[in-house]
């Protein structure tokens, strides 16, 4: 039996895992060469010492340190919205479902969110054309001033210069200044139906805009700001429209 | 609710298993009792499996991050014990967890402290060397040189007297390679002590 063989079944022999013929051949040419009774007298003796390693106690922290995590995946669980929820309950079936199935539930996923992320750019922006048109009575005696159209996404700074990830890049701050451009037009609106208004309601409209542009200026992402737009714009248009309401519903009186 | 204390030197939790009511020794009961939530329930799952997983996690990762991935290791237990089938032991789930967890750290730590190939001298004859008392201190500085994957076949099979069936489903492959990577392992150990100028 030659060293190189040998060898390579030490751990075998040393384990006890050869037995037989196999394991006397091992321990006969062990007896008669020094450089493999030297590593297998060696690789034992590590074998010894790494099962003699002395065992490691945990700190005493672990426990509560194991409980604090739970309790903040617990939280973190309770704030995700259904769907993740339900996807990564799912995701663990995945094998046995088949991959196909993964896939089906993947698209509705992607299109649902889809979906969401185009109902919260929708509104807004082209809300102000349709609802004054239809609310606004000709015959009173005062003809509110016609609101203004809000500028098309497209114009709000959109530069085609050919590279498509500055574009990318740009786009929520592109998409926060047509919501800027929206607002400013409906306060325009608001500024011509103002001198209509009671001091008390002059006072409520100019508080509530002073706060929705104080949470504008310290929101803390694009998607904030725009959501804040959002609100200030519906509340414009009802503001603007309110007595025009008002005086749909009364029959034109004044 | 029961109060969980922490890791105290109570008699009372520092022996968890006479603690464990008839209900609670076997392992199914175990892992229902956990998924309904019972604290106590728990506790016993973690006392019944704190010394091995931390020490898994102290000896491969090291002892600085050992703490972080314990925890990671029982936070997973008791989140993923609802999809746990019972395809293999308790055991050998939580263990491969643990492995599974020590190894992504390192990967994420992109932490390199294998000793390259070319460094490593070849090993000699030497003559019969007498017992060295600082071994055990050499061999687990040797321990946090080898490539993470030779450390936990080492842990787990020399450190943890694990069967090598055991480790192969541990680590998810076979027991020839689970066999082989041992071989290899020790080997470098070797290798890695005499470099370090110490005998085995």
């Amino acid at each position: 039996m030659k060293c190189e063989g040998v060898r390579k079944q030490l751990t075998a022999y040393l384990d006890g895992d050869l037995s037989g013929d196999r394991g006397s051949a091992i321990r006969g040419h062990l007896r008669g060469c020094d450089g493999c009774r030297q590593i297998a007298s060696d690789e034992a003796a590590l074998r010894d010492g790494l099962r003699s390693l002395p065992p490691v106690d945990p700190p005493a922290s672990l426990w509560a340190g194991v409980q604090a995590r739970l309790a903040a995946a617990e939280v973190a669980d309770s704030e995700r919205p259904g769907w993740r929820r339900a996807l990564a309950r799912w995701i663990p079936k995945a094998p046995q479902l088949g991959f196909a199935g993964l896939a089906v539930a993947a698209v509705v996923v992607l299109l649902a969110i889809k979906l969401r992320h185009r109902e919260d750019d929708r509104p807004v922006v082209s809300t102000p054309t349709k609802i004054a048109p239809t609310v606004i009575q000709p015959d009173r005696g005062t003809q509110p001033a016609p609101v203004p159209a809000p500028t098309n996404p497209a114009d709000c700074g959109e530069t085609d210069d050919g590279d498509v990830t500055a574009q990318v890049a740009a786009q929520p701050a592109r998409k926060t200044a047509c919501y800027a451009q929206a607002a400013q037009q409906w306060r325009d609106a608001a500024t011509q139906e103002r001198a209509q208004w009671s001091d008390e309601r002059k006072h409520e409209v100019d508080g509530k805009l002073a706060s929705f542009d104080k949470e504008i200026a310290t929101a803390k992402n694009e998607r904030v700001r725009q959501r804040t737009y959002r609100s200030m714009i519906r509340y414009l248009q009802r503001a603007v429209i309110r007595d025009d309401v008002a005086l749909a519903s009364n029959g034109g009186a004044p | 609710m029961t109060e969980i204390v922490a890791d105290t030197p109570t008699p009372a939790l520092a022996e968890p298993r006479p603690r464990v009511s008839a209900s609670l020794s076997d392992d199914m009961q175990l892992i229902a009792a956990c998924r309904r939530g019972e604290a106590r329930a728990m506790e016993v799952l973690y006392h019944q499996f704190k010394r091995r997983v931390f020490g898994m996690a102290h000896r491969i990762v090291g002892p600085n991050d050992a703490e972080e991935v314990a925890q990671e290791v029982f936070v997973r237990v008791y989140r993923g014990l609802a999809n746990f089938r019972g395809d293999s032991a308790l055991s050998t789930w939580i263990y491969r967890l643990t492995v599974n967890a020590a190894l992504s750290h390192l990967a994420r730590r992109g932490r390199r402290q294998e000793v390259p190939e070319e460094n490593l001298p070849e090993v000699a004859a030497a003559p019969e060397p007498e017992r060295d008392p600082g071994l055990a201190s050499r061999i687990e500085a040797a321990l946090q040189q080898l490539p993470a994957g030779y450390r936990a076949i080492l842990v787990l099979h020399d450190v943890e007297g694990l069967s090598h069936e055991e480790c192969a489903a541990i680590l998810e492959c076979r027991v020839g390679t689970c066999k082989s990577q041992l071989h290899k392992a020790r080997a470098r150990m070797r290798e890695l002590l005499h470099h370090l100028g110490t005998r085995p």
